[in-house]
This record gives C-alpha cells, sequence and structure tokens, in this order.
C-alpha cells in the first residue's frame, strides 16, 4: 500500500479541524472557550496551507511573514471580538 | 551607479538585493503585488465584519443560523481538496510528470466548479428563504464578503484553463514553472481568504 506523504497528512488534519470546528459551532453557542478554540485552529490552518501548500516555509522571509501575520491578527481579532 | 538602479525588469528592487539572501519567491514579483492588494482588499472585508459585529451583536448572533451551513462545510472540504490537488499539481511539474501535473490542475478546476456551483446554489437557497443583501447587517456582509470571494474563485478558475493550455503547449518544465507557480499561490491565497470567511460567518455567533 501507497504510504501518505507529508502533504496528505496535512490535508486530513484540515478536513478534521474543519469538521471539529463545525460541531463545535453547530453543537455549543460561541462562549469564549469555543471561540478562541476556533480561532487557533483556524491560526493553525492558515500556517499549514502558507508553510506547506503554499511552500513558503523555505520562502522570502518577507512573504512568509506576511502571510502569517495576517493569520495572527485576524485569528486574534475573533477572540477578542468574543470579549465585548 | 545609482544604488536603488534594479537588478531586474520590474525596476522595484534595489541593485544589492539578491533572491539568494532574501528567500526564493514563490511564483514572480507580479503575482505577490496581486495577492498584497487581495489580502488589502479581505482584510478591509473582514474589518468590515468586525465593526458590524460589534455594533450588531444580536444580528451576527443570529445570522449564522439562517445559513445553510452543510454547503458552507461542502465549500470548505472542496476547496481545501483544491488547494492539495494544486501542491500535487505543482511537485509534479517539478518532476516533469506532465501527464499527472495536467491530471491535478484538472481535478483543482472540477473543485472549482463545484465551488461555484455549490456557491450559486447558496445563494438561490438564502433567495428562496427569502434572505437578501437588505434582510439584516449580517447578511449585507455575508453578501459581501461571499461574493467577492465567489468572483476570485471565478476569475482563477479561467487562469486554471490558461495554464493547463499553456502546460499542453510545452511552456513549463522541471526547471522553468514560475507561471504555473503563479498561479499555485494566488490560489492558495484565495483557499486561505475562505478559512477565515467560513467560521466567520457559518460557524461563530
Amino acid at each position: 500500500m501507497k504510504r501518505l506523504g507529508k502533504l496528505e497528512y496535512y490535508f486530513i488534519a484540515l478536513i478534521t479541524i474543519t469538521f471539529s470546528n463545525t460541531l463545535l459551532g453547530e453543537g455549543f453557542d460561541s462562549t469564549a472557550f469555543i471561540t478562541t478554540f476556533v480561532a487557533l485552529t483556524v491560526m493553525y490552518k492558515g500556517l499549514v496551507v502558507i508553510d506547506h501548500f503554499m511552500e513558503l516555509k523555505e520562502a522570502n522571509k518577507f512573504l512568509r511573514l506576511m502571510m502569517r501575520t495576517y493569520f495572527f491578527i485576524f485569528p486574534s481579532l475573533i477572540i477578542l471580538s468574543s470579549m465585548f | 551607479m545609482s544604488s536603488i538602479e534594479s537588478n531586474n525588469s520590474l525596476a522595484i528592487f534595489p541593485r544589492s538585493w539578491s533572491e539568494k539572501e532574501a528567500g526564493r519567491v514563490p511564483g514572480n514579483i507580479p503575482i505577490w503585488v496581486g495577492i498584497l492588494s487581495e489580502l488589502t482588499e479581505f482584510g478591509i472585508f473582514f474589518t468590515a465584519y468586525f465593526i458590524a459585529k460589534f455594533n450588531y451583536p444580536e444580528v451576527f448572533a443570529s445570522g449564522p443560523l439562517s445559513l445553510n451551513t452543510t454547503i458552507g462545510v461542502i465549500n470548505t472540504v472542496i476547496l481545501l481538496a483544491s488547494s492539495y490537488f494544486m501542491a500535487k499539481a505543482m511537485s509534479n511539474i517539478r518532476r516533469n510528470d506532465y501527464k499527472k501535473c495536467e491530471r491535478y490542475l484538472w481535478y483543482t478546476f472540477i473543485c472549482a466548479c463545484m465551488y461555484l456551483s455549490f456557491k450559486s446554489y447558496e445563494f438561490y437557497w438564502n433567495d428562496l428563504q427569502g434572505f437578501s443583501t437588505k434582510t439584516s447587517e449580517f447578511f449585507t456582509v455575508y453578501y459581501y464578503m461571499t461574493f467577492n470571494h465567489f468572483l476570485h474563485v471565478g476569475w482563477a478558475a479561467c487562469a486554471i484553463l490558461w495554464v493547463i493550455f499553456r502546460l499542453r503547449s510545452g511552456a513549463y518544465s522541471a526547471k522553468e514553472h514560475s507561471g504555473l507557480e503563479a498561479l499555485a499561490v494566488y490560489w492558495h491565497m484565495i483557499d486561505l481568504m475562505w478559512i477565515l470567511i467560513f467560521p466567520l460567518l457559518y460557524v461563530l455567533r
């Protein structure tokens, strides 16, 4: 049987996170804990796509920083928005 | 010689700049200018979302309950799969495996078409429920974000067809495939924007 590569594992992880986030969103009210959890997983999903699908891990530092900053700022705003 | 004299045709880098030192630029510089513009555009959308949510918390708490979450999840899976296929297309062109590269590009294109079909159905479904841009502030933001994203997927899907045509013409190889790579990074950027849009509109209340 053909072994799964790194890309396949990340893809499965992204799909799993998507389903778990949806189940959390559907099953529970958006408490601060749920919102923070979802925001952190969104951050993780973004970083995985940036580093492994976009292949920015070994690329230009500025481009990688720019993309990663985006995925730190907006998930942080999600967490912040749950406090109001 | 002036210190700001360019070392490339775009004349935007000083002579001292070298890709070896700064790191590889996937695709090409123009696509990154485009991606930066798109990130700014979507950044404004997301900021508008947070401002609107702050001002109308009740509307944004009930809004996601009105949406068809199943279609939202299906579209998320489709876009993630499309990003995976695009990454596989890239790895195959680096091995000069043109057939596999083209096959994965077609898979990505099919995903794009599926996304557009499901999204169109979702807009139709919303219409049947009586939801429009004027229903509430939530739906104004929802249509503003999702229709814009829909357009991005649409024109990037056309770009996939163009890249397949170029691939068949022998324009890309393991040594030179910057055009294909430019499409790949743009496609991943579109996927990234959906990764943010999905929880904001469908999951969080």
